[in-house]
């Protein structure tokens, strides 16, 4: 196929009127564009440790969540002298994040594929009745209440830098060596610890990068909200969104979760604005046909047709 | 919150225990099933709770409409999971026994969220219980809950019926062998998709068996299958390895720990407990949840 | 050219231009379309916006408000509307789910662009929701909310419809202590409105100098609370008050029973008023105290058409959280009235120094943070299958009973 001048046009026209928007879009659009971005770079970041190296992380949503409480603490000046403007509070609470992911990926991921998957999911619960606890400092089941400021447009621009960069690592990532080791892992993780490859650290690193995007996205999330609560912020419907949206697009692609994001917001929101709860059932329709029938997503899809390069740069 | 108790005596903490004992009674039923699951398929079924949580509805409909208690309700509701469990076996789960055992826990996922998102449609998800029994009974100047000491009183033969199936049964024995090596019952003549056919449809069985007893102790809510499933697996990792009875003790050990938990902090900390306590053991033996064959 | 190739190009453009296309047609298809333009003819309607919880744990209670909300819009169009227009109200499901309140109030004010709005109903919708309308300057009345913090923020845009949860049970301390009861014990959902309900109690029976021999909290959707119930019943509380919404007032009271815990005086913040308690637990629900916003007994202006009204759309009583409901309608419409105009910033003038009185008891009076002071809400208690008020005096219909009978004695 050739498209010789039409493609970057379309393409420099498309990222015109996203970086435009604030200027034509409602309140509510805007919203809906900040939480396609949101997505876009959770799903992102799931898939770099998930898609990548296999290693299933079933409670992404404590990652988010601590970012969140993170940015909202700092930005609510909890902690005596504590404070900040809200891009050092975001990028703390990535920071956090990775610590965290850290600290319990040290021990977790020694566990095989799916003993780590139910790990996390009983871990992420434990990060959350932990955040509750706490509760002079975050507010316990009440919440987080931030100051209220219009900030829709910032908020808008930064979570679109973020999933910006959350594919450009991505791709980064999928073009190198990095990305062969990666995969590696996931395809048999004992003949690459014999091939040389230190697993434990791709394994422990991409877990911590992943996991402070999504706690960057978090951070974002609680400034832009001005209000958060432990329910909210570690839901688990927030990792069932990163995986449906990253196999409904392509596990272990560079564009795949961002396919997904942009098509399953978009749905979630239609129907959830019609039948709230078919949206659940629907992600879980889905996974389940994807899993049978289209292992490899839309872009595994596109790339059979011979629409998209079978390389790993997409 | 600090909880000034006035006198922590002997009586209190064995009141505390009895609770505890009680509430394993259920999680028994669950985990056994989850077990049996994934001992002969090696499949770790994400949807079991979904399956016990279909299981509460079920008892719920059949208590309101036509005024079946919950007891009685067992014998329709059993079968009736275990004719789900024998579907969800042959269409989907059966793909995908061969796969990575990641294929499969994804599959079970997206099944969970697919019967959690339909029974948000079909039932609200208004809170909602079964007023069947209430009321203590006095035992030795403990006040044991009567609802849940009927529960744990069925939970109990339940899971010793289906420990004596699985011991001295022929199919029972099928079970064990195809838990053991599939390849090697296969030669031994046993129809290895049947075994699984039907540990899937026991498995579910049991989790229906489970939902019927959580129904009129616990409050109905169609997300209520993630807690309960989590539970599940710290049973197992706790007790179950591989043994069916071994999952009774675990359910007990988890539901003293869980009522100590709640009674030395706050039921909200007791919460965390199991998912803490399933992390640890899992880290301890790294080998896996069983020490069994590896997926 | 290294790493675009050009079919990655066009995927990625198609990716983009489809969410721009998206963009563009303003995500058609909204709820109650926006009718924007037109000529401003008196004629034109008055759109008011709110999500109430019609489904979620807290879905039961939640429609009371909800068909209250609809009962208001097709009375005060009997009477001419709103400044001569019509009132027509969108109102969305919230699931009790704070997060999607915001969402829908947002939706609302940006994309169905309505006039006015009326508030959702638990305070920690509303808590979240608020932030919303405070940031576009829409006038809320908290129809369903009455934790305090919801007032701590120095917003200027919401507005308090009845008591702060801190109060509710003011009236069950004072009838405790007449009563010779010392003794206390007082748990809540860790949740914004029963925290608040708890920490308001406690400070409150300290100061009566009554003894606060247990205060635990327990998390939200608990199903289970026997241990915490075990620990009460070591310390010997002779009152037992609950921070909780109607789903764990249910739960505690059942569990109560089957642990055989015994105290002479029991009391619930929410679901006890409510008509389906005593319903769904029978004599179990007998002799529990519980704070009401309103019980339709009281002589306040228009409570009987209120009701009737009521009784007749719905085929149902209503709950005190449908009086709430339709007090918020009634005092938008007053603060209409006064203001003369439907602009904002009036009718936030209006509801500051407003004063007037609708079926609630008391009356409506705003301090300078929005907080609710006039409405005087009542105690009753479940006498049998009905419900009596106990509290205060001079609204009272019957007295209390007290001590609780022990279960087994039932």
């Amino acid at each position: 196929m050739r498209w010789g001048v039409t493609a970057p046009v379309l393409l420099a026209l498309g990222v015109l009127m996203l970086a435009t928007l604030p200027l034509w879009g409602t309140g509510y659009v805007l919203s809906l564009l900040f939480l396609t971005f949101m997505y876009a770079a959770i799903a992102s970041s799931w898939n770099l440790i998930s898609g990548y190296t296999g290693y299933v992380s079933f409670g992404h949503a404590a990652f988010f969540g601590i970012g969140a409480y993170t940015s909202g603490i700092l930005l609510t000046k909890k902690l005596a002298q504590l404070s900040a403007p809200w891009p050092v509070a975001v990028l703390v609470a990535g920071v956090v994040a990775a610590l965290l992911a850290l600290v319990l990926g040290y021990p977790a991921l020694r566990l095989r594929g799916p003993y780590f998957a139910i790990a996390m999911l009983g871990l992420a619960e434990a990060v959350r009745v932990a955040v509750t606890l706490a509760e002079p400092l975050t507010g316990g089941g009440k919440g987080l209440s931030l100051p209220p400021a219009l900030v829709d447009v910032p908020a808008y621009y930064a979570m679109g830098l973020l999933a910006m960069v959350a594919v450009a690592l991505t791709h980064v990532v999928a073009t190198s060596p990095v990305g062969l080791r990666l995969l590696s892992i996931r395809e048999d993780e004992v003949a690459a610890e014999v091939v040389g490859v230190r697993t434990t650290v791709y394994k422990l690193v991409t877990f911590c990068v992943s996991a402070s995007i999504a706690g960057i996205a978090g951070g974002l999330y609680a400034w832009k909200q001005s209000y958060i609560d432990p329910t909210t912020v570690f839901a688990a419907g927030l990792t069932v969104r990163a995986i449906t949206m990253t196999m409904f697009g392509g596990q272990g692609t560079v564009w795949g979760p961002v396919i997904g994001a942009v098509v399953l917001t978009y749905t979630g929101e239609q129907l959830w604005a019609r039948f709230p709860f078919l949206h659940t059932a629907l992600f879980g329709g889905m996974i389940i046909v994807i899993l049978l029938f289209l292992p490899g997503g839309v872009i595994a899809l596109l790339q059979e047709r011979g629409w998209l390069p079978r390389s790993r740069r997409v | 919150m600090e909880s000034a108790v006035a006198t922590t005596n002997a009586l209190t903490l064995a009141q505390v225990a009895a609770s505890g004992i009680l509430l394993g009674g259920v999680y028994a039923l669950l985990a056994g099933g989850l077990n049996l699951i994934f001992g002969v398929m090696r499949v770790i079924n994400l949807a079991h709770g979904e399956l016990l949580m279909l299981g509460a509805y079920a008892a719920l409909g059949l208590f309101v409409l036509w005024g079946v208690p919950p007891l009685l309700a067992l014998a329709l509701i059993m079968p009736l999971l275990f004719g789900l469990g024998l579907l969800l076996q042959r269409l989907l789960v059966s793909r995908v026994v061969r796969q990575p055992p990641l294929t499969s826990l994804l599959l079970m996922f997206g099944v969970s969220l697919l019967l959690t998102g339909a029974a948000q449609q079909a039932f609200t998800t208004n809170f909602r219980s079964v007023p069947y029994l209430s009321g203590s009974v006095d035992v030795a100047g403990l006040a044991l809950s009567l609802p849940r000491l009927v529960a744990f009183g069925v939970a109990a033969v339940l899971s010793a019926a289906v420990h004596a199936y699985l011991r001295w049964s022929r199919w029972g024995k099928a079970l064990r062998a195809t838990a053991q090596n599939p390849d090697v019952a296969l030669m031994c003549g046993i129809d290895v998709d049947r075994a699984r056919l039907l540990a899937f449809g026991l498995g579910a069985a049991l989790a229906g068996a489970a939902g019927t007893l959580a129904s009129f102790i616990f409050t109905i809510f169609p997300e209520m299958g993630g807690t309960y499933m989590l539970k599940g697996f710290a049973v197992i990792v706790l007790g179950g390895l591989g043994s069916f009875g071994g999952a009774f003790v675990g359910a007990v050990l988890l539901g003293l720990f869980e009522s100590f938990a709640a009674y030395a902090t706050n039921a909200q900390a007791a919460e965390g407990v199991a998912y803490v306590l399933l992390f640890l053991v899992l880290l301890v033996k790294p080998s896996g949840l069983f020490g069994l064959r590896e997926g | 050219m290294t790493g675009f190739s050009r079919r990655r190009i066009v995927a990625s453009a198609a990716a983009i231009s489809g969410v721009a296309a998206l963009a563009l047609t303003g995500c058609g298809g909204a709820q109650g379309g926006g009718a924007t333009g037109g000529t401003a003819s008196d004629k034109t309607p008055v759109r008011i916006g709110a999500s109430v919880s019609a489904t979620g744990s807290n879905g039961n209670i939640g429609r009371y408000q909800k068909e209250a909300y609809e009962l208001w819009v097709e009375m005060v169009n009997q009477r001419g509307g709103l400044l001569g227009r019509p009132v027509e109200m969108t109102i969305l499901d919230d699931q009790t789910d704070p997060t999607t309140g915001a969402k829908l109030y947002e939706k609302l004010i940006t994309e169905d662009k309505v006039d006015l709005v009326l508030g959702p109903y638990a305070s920690s919708v509303t808590l979240s929701a608020s932030t919303v309308t405070e940031k576009y300057k829409y006038p809320l009345l908290a129809a369903g909310a009455s934790a305090s913090d919801i007032w701590k923020r120095n917003y200027k845009y919401v507005f308090g419809v009845y008591s702060v949860a801190e109060s509710y049970f003011y009236g069950v301390i004072d009838l405790a202590l007449k009563n010779n009861l010392k003794k206390i014990a007082i748990v809540n959902e860790d949740t914004v409105f029963p925290n608040a309900t708890a920490t308001g109690t406690a400070a409150y029976a300290r100061q009566k100098g009554m003894q606060i021999v247990f205060q635990e909290k327990y998390p939200q959707k608990a199903t289970d609370v026997s241990s915490m119930l075990t620990k009460i019943k070591a310390a010997v509380p002779e009152v037992l008050v609950g921070g909780s919404y109607e789903p764990d007032s249910m739960l505690i009271t059942r569990q109560m029973k089957d642990l055989d815990v015994n105290v002479k005086m029991l009391a619930f913040s929410v679901g006890a008023a409510n008509p389906d308690f005593q319903g769904s637990l029978g004599a179990v629900a007998d002799h529990v105290f519980g704070p009401s916003m309103w019980e339709p007994d009281l002589k306040t202006p228009g409570n009987k058409e209120f009701l009737d009204a009521y009784k007749k759309k719905w085929s149902r009583d209503p709950d005190y959280h449908s009086a709430t409901g339709f007090a918020g309608g009634q005092i938008m419409e007053a603060a209409v009235k006064k203001a003369n105009s439907l602009d904002r910033e009036k009718l936030r003038e209006a509801l500051s120094t407003l004063e007037t009185t609708t079926v609630l008891p008391g009356k409506y009076k705003v301090d300078d943070t929005g907080t609710q002071m006039g409405h005087i809400p009542v105690t009753i208690q479940w006498q049998g299958k009905e419900k009596a008020i106990v509290s205060p005096d001079n609204m009272a219909t019957g007295k209390p009973k007290l001590p609780m009978p022990e279960w087994k004695a039932r």
